[in-house]
């Protein structure tokens, strides 16, 4: 392996695991409730009211943060963990020389590829009933919607490696179909392809749940799809920091432009975590 | 024939899905669609009757025998009283706009990397761009829409559209087709997803002979990488379609995807089948289509004379 590949992968990981770790954080000091108003520090900046400043109502933009977090974490990281679990099944169905599940793993591909993604996450949204709201049923629509072009490129890796063949070689050399399996085709040669898809499918979960906050906050306003009325998502920090934008109060009293830089760097976040892990994963 | 045999089915599926999940919440089916506060006994009583309310099969029959004479029933809540048909009919035009628009950067995005019309070092800046979620980038148009007030009639001189019963604005549009071709990976998966079907094709044998008998490259691998660029054609118009929902409604463009968005938190069980029908049809037709051609394709290829003489 090249030296400068090496730590790209090494820096990749750093950085995922970082990201990954701090959401993981977030998630678990998350309040049940924002807290009571505190009129005294309404639209409190950051340097107000550290680290990130308050709502119109003063309650600190921290605490929408950190139950956002707790949002998504579980469910984004449930969807990446199928979207993970069909990439393998693909890939070693390819291997094993299962023309059958190949064929049927196609039929299941075309199916789920040709819905149109966001078509199904509504029907899944209007399926569930009103007083349980959670993202883990969209997340895991989400999942086996994206496990198509995830089962595609684990079964084209696979197919790469030259399919059974390869195992009928490693099992010439004496291997366990475990270590073969496991090993040698899982680790060393499907590792790339899914972590990659799942990374991916950990940030289309929540940027699918910003979008599904944020839409319900379009007139006429509706509870959310995706969480209870106590929680408050990511997308209610933009929603805030967006009227700042387009009311043109920018810098003045009453800003909460503060609001739409913490939204940015929110969903900024799940990308770079994201683009981490595809660089730690990176073929050799 | 397994692509082709999903297309056929699709139409099918959307549709038993959605009876299904009727029949699978609590409560009869009828008050589920209806609810009481909004119809009356007699008006429940009717629509059991006509659309067979009895069972999930004898409903999806006769859903499905009335939506394909673009019957799909009336709506009960999102605008009471109207024509599902006449509602996805007003929709269409404005989503069809943002499709064509958004299909801009898609396409130039292909050829300008089959033809080699962009840098590699570009992908970075095209990656860097699909990285921003659409909702994000939606956002920012609206809010430069908004601040510079270019929402109404005669913004930068383009007049709005308007006809008999609907108006949208042009800045509008063309900032949803902007986002729906750019953001979410859309301008450079075409990018990226076109270069490497076609650097996988340059390393094969063929093209190497081809190069040697004085021929260019991309003649001999285009129809071989045709069938591959038409499937991948298709996913991303889907993704686009998909994509409509958040675009139209941040925008505020009343398109299919605004109208099912309403819908769902509205719980209009016949608009939804309306316009996920649509969806459907779509959807449908782009697999039969990437079935055929690839047919196409393949028998062009076995025809053509092998090596000339």
């Amino acid at each position: 392996m090249k030296p400068r590949v090496h730590v790209i992968r090494w820096v990749g990981l750093s950085v995922g695991l970082v990201l990954l770790l701090s959401l993981a954080l977030m998630a678990y000091f998350a309040p049940d409730t924002l807290g009571q108003a505190d009129i005294t520090r309404r639209v409190a900046s950051p340097f107000d009211l550290p680290p990130f400043g308050a709502d119109r109502m003063g309650r600190p933009l921290l605490y929408y943060a950190l139950q956002g977090a707790a949002i998504v974490l579980w469910p984004s990281l449930i969807a990446g963990a199928i979207v993970a679990a069909f990439a393998i099944i693909a890939g070693l169905a390819r291997c094993a020389g299962l023309a059958w599940f190949d064929t049927l793993l196609q039929i299941f591909s075309e199916l789920m590829g040709a819905l149109p993604r966001m078509v199904v996450v509504l029907v899944v949204a209007l399926a569930m009933p009103r007083d349980y709201t959670s993202l883990l049923p969209v997340a895991i629509a989400w999942a086996f919607l994206a496990a198509p072009g995830a089962m595609d490129e684990a079964a084209t890796a696979a197919g790469r490696l030259g399919g059974s063949r390869f195992v009928e070689a490693l099992r010439a050399h004496g291997f366990s179909a475990p270590r073969i399996y496991l090993y040698h085709i899982i680790t060393l040669n499907l590792r790339s392809v899914v972590i990659r898809q799942a990374a991916e499918v950990v940030m289309q979960v929540i940027f699918l749940e910003i979008a599904l906050s944020y839409l319900v906050q379009v007139p006429p306003v509706q509870p959310a799809l995706t969480h209870s009325e106590e929680f408050k998502s990511w997308a209610d920090i933009l929603y805030l920091g967006f009227q700042t934008a387009t009311g043109g109060n920018w810098f003045g009293a009453g800003s909460l432009i503060h609001a739409l830089v913490l939204g940015l760097v929110l969903v900024a976040m799940p990308a770079v975590m994201a683009h981490a892990f595809r660089l730690a994963a990176r073929e050799r | 024939m397994v692509r082709g045999a999903a297309g056929i089915l699709l139409p099918l599926i959307v549709p038993a899905i959605i009876a299904m999940i009727i029949w699978g919440l609590p409560g009869d089916p009828a008050t589920t669609i209806c609810p009481q506060g909004t119809c009356g006994e007699t008006a429940r009583q009717a629509l059991i009757e006509r659309y067979s309310l009895t069972s999930p099969y004898a409903f999806l029959y006769s859903w499905l025998s009335r939506a394909i004479f673009l019957d799909f029933g009336i709506s009960p809540v999102t605008i009471a009283g109207k024509e599902v048909w006449a509602l996805v009919a007003t929709s269409v035009p404005n989503t069809a706009l943002v499709m064509l628009l958004a299909l801009g950067p898609i396409t130039v995005g292909t050829f300008g990397a089959a033809l080699g019309w962009f840098p590699r070092q570009l992908d970075a800046v095209f990656q860097g761009i699909g990285v921003v979620p659409a909702v994000i980038f939606a956002l920012f148009c609206v809010a430069f829409i908004t601040i510079f007030d270019l929402g109404g009639i005669g913004a930068f001189g383009i007049p709005m559209f308007e006809y008999d019963n609907w108006e949208v604005s042009p800045m509008k549009l063309l900032a949803g087709g902007l986002v729906l071709g750019l953001a979410d990976g859309a301008l450079s998966g075409a990018v990226s997803g076109t270069r490497s079907v076609f650097d996988t094709e340059f390393k094969q044998r063929y093209i190497g002979i081809a190069i040697l008998r004085g021929e260019r490259p991309m003649v001999n691998a285009a129809p071989n990488v045709l069938p591959t660029l038409i499937g991948q054609f298709r996913s991303r118009v889907l993704h686009l379609l998909s994509g409509t929902v958040i675009i139209e409604v941040i925008l505020g463009i009343e398109g299919l995807g605004d109208l099912l968005w309403r819908a769902t938190l509205d719980n209009d069980y016949f608009v939804v089948l309306g316009a996920a029908w649509g969806f459907a049809l779509i959807s449908s037709f782009l697999l039969i289509f990437q079935a055929i051609s690839g047919v196409v394709v393949e028998l062009m290829i076995r025809r053509s004379p092998s090596v000339p003489t």
